[in-house]
């Protein structure tokens, strides 16, 4: 994790102003104080990793104050930006159970004791996305008498969508530490290495390189590391592999979809192999699988949307005969840890889904990412990297090669 | 044997500040400056009162027992009277009377857990002075 003894030099982050910005969206909106819940916002304004649940209330002027459960609060405090006076810690004690100590900070730091308080309340596809839920609302309610709850999540959603350099140097070195994995992966495949090993140890052996490169963990929900051999890399629409004991095998394709965290900046990129003897037919899927990844990665661009390029993407895999093994999504949103999954701001016209009319800006960050899977013949392929966007190209962060592997 | 005296009166404040001051060395106070008020809700005459510890460098620097709002302190510890009595004569421990919302603390949680220790300590030198509720 993060660390106040650091020095953080190209990954610095100007918290601070991070803070006055959105005090000033506060302002124009005319939320009087806000009570963060999502674990998106709380890595966005505290620079911690918050695992247990966790709030900050932003005042209308001043520093934010974060509040948690109280076995972590210390170690919160230590990491983050904010000093201890800016901590607290929750438990089951009177007066110091999580609604009542933060409704009663709330009302302490608003002018009468009540005003338009803004909360984050919503759906996500991401679990530990962390919105207020119904129980806590109604009991922030009751004991914020006679203020307004309103939802206003999309005030940092809005802010935390350009990503500054101190974040995406914190994406490039995470990558790198992702680079580190792959490597290590193929140097235990290679050479028969692959016999007898199962996809939870190729799943360790990547953590145990990038974690001496660097990483702080395998941040994903999806089970860390997402190993799949064989039928399991062609599962139908699959994008989600937490590994099993399912030893490598001969003759069969392998998925290595792996993750590392640096500073709360996250790496995510997948890389596939083909263990031999390989078929033309495997060859023929691997080669459909480049050449769209390739395509894509193309394409990517400020003023492109997400329909545009799925649109020319399954054009492509049309006219080369393999758009019914083509996922059509070709990208998932990313930011600092807890920001996974929606593209942009909840814009679309489906709630709290990816808007497909997003247009991408310069230094938008996401995951460009890609599954071809043909279930009929147990194969598959996904692409993942995190890629910034830039004017007229896209720069990608994880910088191993882009092949699908024979390794024997 | 001890005078028994009725709790929370100034003669009990005043027995109250010379054990605190003879059995709790600033050593085993850590040396903790810091300050709480334990505030005494529904009385036997029906008021409220508190009673405000002030700890300099681990020295009892202040023992204050008052009527109405209690001067500014690091922690507050509130609830009823009896819920209080009760603590002192060891019928019930302070820890379950917070975790059990009987008493209520106002104050930094993480810098609160620093000080259960010491708390504790001055609690029992208080249990042991022979008093009336």
């Amino acid at each position: 994790m993060t660390s106040k003894i650091e020095n953080k030099g190209p990954y610095f982050i100007d918290f601070a102003q991070r803070i006055k910005n959105i005090q000033a969206a506060m302002h124009r909106e005319k939320i009087d104080i806000f009570l963060g819940s999502r674990l998106r916002t709380l890595s966005w304004t505290l620079d911690a990793f918050c695992p247990w649940r966790s709030f900050v209330v932003i005042p209308a002027e001043g520093l934010p104050t974060a509040f948690t459960f109280v076995i972590d609060a210390a170690r919160i405090a230590d990491d983050s930006w904010l000093d201890e006076e800016h901590f607290r810690g929750f438990m089951p004690m009177g007066g110091q159970d999580q609604i009542e100590l933060i409704a009663d900070f709330i009302k302490e730091n608003m002018k009468g004791g009540k005003g338009r308080v803004g909360i984050e309340s919503g759906m996500s596809n991401y679990l530990p996305e962390g919105f207020l839920t119904h129980y806590e609302y109604e009991r922030y309610r009751d004991a914020l008498d006679g203020s307004t709850l309103v939802n206003a999540h999309t005030l940092i959603d809005r802010l935390a969508l350009i990503k500054d350099e101190g974040t995406i140097n914190r994406f490039r070195e995470a990558s790198r530490q992702v680079d580190e994995g792959h490597k290590a992966v193929y140097d235990a495949l290679i050479n028969g290495g692959y016999k007898g090993k199962t996809e939870t140890e190729i799943a360790g052996i990547a953590a145990l390189a990038m974690r001496r490169a660097g990483s702080e963990w395998e941040w994903s929900f999806t089970g860390g590391n997402e190993i799949a051999s064989g039928y399991r890399t062609g599962l139908s629409a699959g994008a989600c592999t937490p590994p099993t004991r399912r030893e490598i095998r001969a003759g069969e394709p392998l998925m290595i979809d792996i993750h590392a965290m640096f500073m709360l900046g996250l790496g995510d990129h997948s890389h596939n192999y083909l263990i031999a003897p390989v078929s033309a037919r495997q060859r023929w899927h691997a080669d459909n699988f480049i050449a769209i990844v390739k395509k894509t990665l193309a394409a990517y661009r400020a003023g492109i949307t997400p329909s545009k390029l799925a649109e020319e993407m399954m054009a492509f895999a049309e006219e080369g005969g393999f758009a019914d093994y083509m996922v059509p999504g070709f990208e998932h949103g990313i930011g600092m840890m807890g920001d996974e999954w929606r593209i942009g701001l909840n814009d679309g016209a489906i709630p709290y889904w990816t808007n497909p009319d997003h247009v991408y800006r310069e230094s938008e960050l996401l995951i460009c990412a890609m599954q071809y899977a043909c279930p009929e013949e147990n194969i598959g392929f996904r692409y993942e990297n995190p890629i910034v966007i830039k004017k007229d190209c896209c720069e990608e962060l994880s910088k191993f090669r882009l092949t699908v592997d024979e390794v024997s | 044997m001890a005078q028994t005296l009725t709790y929370l009166t100034p003669e009990w404040r005043d027995e109250a500040e010379k054990r605190l001051k003879e059995e709790l060395s600033p050593e085993k106070m850590n040396r903790i400056t810091s300050s709480m008020s334990n505030i005494y809700l529904k009385c036997p005459d029906g008021k409220e009162r508190y009673l405000l510890f002030r700890f300099a460098d681990g020295a009892l620097a202040e023992l204050a027992l008052g009527e109405g709002e209690p001067p500014e302190a690091e922690f507050r510890i509130s609830g009823d009277y009896e819920v209080f009595a009760k603590i002192s004569r060891a019928e019930l421990g302070a820890q379950k009377a917070l975790m059990t919302g009987k008493l209520r603390l106002k104050g930094n949680m993480m810098k609160a857990l620093k000080l259960a220790a010491v708390a504790d300590r001055l609690n029992k030198v208080l249990a042991k002075i022979p008093a009336q509720y």
